[in-house]
């Protein structure tokens, strides 16, 4: 019997019963065979890849080092705004989102937005890659968090320059099996 | 489980040539996270999480998202673009699994 780490995240599209969700586990996990199989046949699923490439097991020290190299992140409290809950009750679900001052004009824009949470055993939650086109540099998500500590939002300018501002959230309830 | 992949797309209902719109989109999705045995090791498996969104618009990437297992259950995603035309929104979640799903929205300036 597998065992899920950290609260089970019941939300009202998915409310599973224990039952359930043994069945929609099996059902998974042969889905998942499925999809290493295709894999196998085809060299081409680039997204596993890349998934297991952004997000690691690992300390936040190694992601940033593994992410960013040696370059040295700037604060940006001036220019990004963090937008995450001081407390999140349900740490399976915790909205964030990133708005960054930016012209986002084809000379001048925010190429990369990465959102980490520090304490989490999958510390990189995501990077969201945006053109010009954008209008505006912002993105909003929802993200989990194993427990309290802090999240950061570190933006990579189309100048190379990088940018970090972290808030530090409160987790009534950790949700992060990750 | 046969709710897996229903994609919810939603659009200001009057947008204006020139505004930059902010889209929010949603994917029913298990986002299965990390499970481990009994002793505390890590159960070697490919789990079935989104780990690609792509938005096009008029058929060029505004915002692509990477995504780990950090993000939670039933993701929610949030973007902006700049509508210069009418057309087509289009966003595709793509999973570890190979599934690929997709919302579309069209584009209309009132």
């Amino acid at each position: 019997m597998l065992e899920h780490e950290g609260g089970r995240n019941v939300t009202q599209a998915m409310s599973l019963t224990d039952g359930h969700d043994v069945t929609r586990r099996k059902m998974l996990i042969a889905l998942g065979a499925l999809g290493v199989a295709a894999a196998g046949g085809l060299a081409a699923t680039p997204g596993i890849a890349h998934g297991q490439t952004l997000g690691q097991n690992e300390s936040v020290e190694e992601a940033l080092k593994r992410l960013f190299g040696g370059k040295t992140i700037k604060d940006g409290s001036a220019a990004i705004k963090l937008d995450v809950p001081l407390i999140a009750e349900n740490g399976a679900v915790v909205p964030v989102s990133v708005t960054v001052d930016s012209p986002m004009t084809p000379t001048s824009w925010v190429k990369q937005i990465y959102v980490v949470a520090d304490k989490n055993r999958i510390p990189v939650v995501t990077r969201v890659t945006l053109a010009p086109e954008a209008g505006r540099a912002f993105m909003g998500a929802n993200i989990r968090l194993g427990e309290s500590g802090d999240v950061r939002a570190i933006v990579e300018q189309s100048d190379g320059t990088l940018l970090q501002v972290k808030r530090e959230v409160k987790v009534t309830v950790g949700g992060c099996g990750g | 489980m046969s709710d897996i992949g229903k994609v919810r797309l939603r659009v200001p209902p009057s947008i204006k040539s020139g505004d930059v719109v902010q889209v929010r989109s949603l994917v029913i999705h298990p986002m299965e996270r990390i499970e481990r045995d009994p002793q505390g090791k890590i159960i070697q498996k490919n789990y079935n999480y989104i780990n690609k969104v792509i938005v096009t618009y008029l058929g060029k990437t505004v915002a692509t998202f990477d995504t780990t297992q950090s993000v939670a259950e039933n993701p929610f995603f949030s973007f902006t673009f700049k509508a210069t035309d009418p057309g087509q929104l289009k966003v595709q979640f793509l999973d570890t699994t190979g599934g690929r799903y997709e919302g579309v929205a069209d584009i209309k300036f009132s």
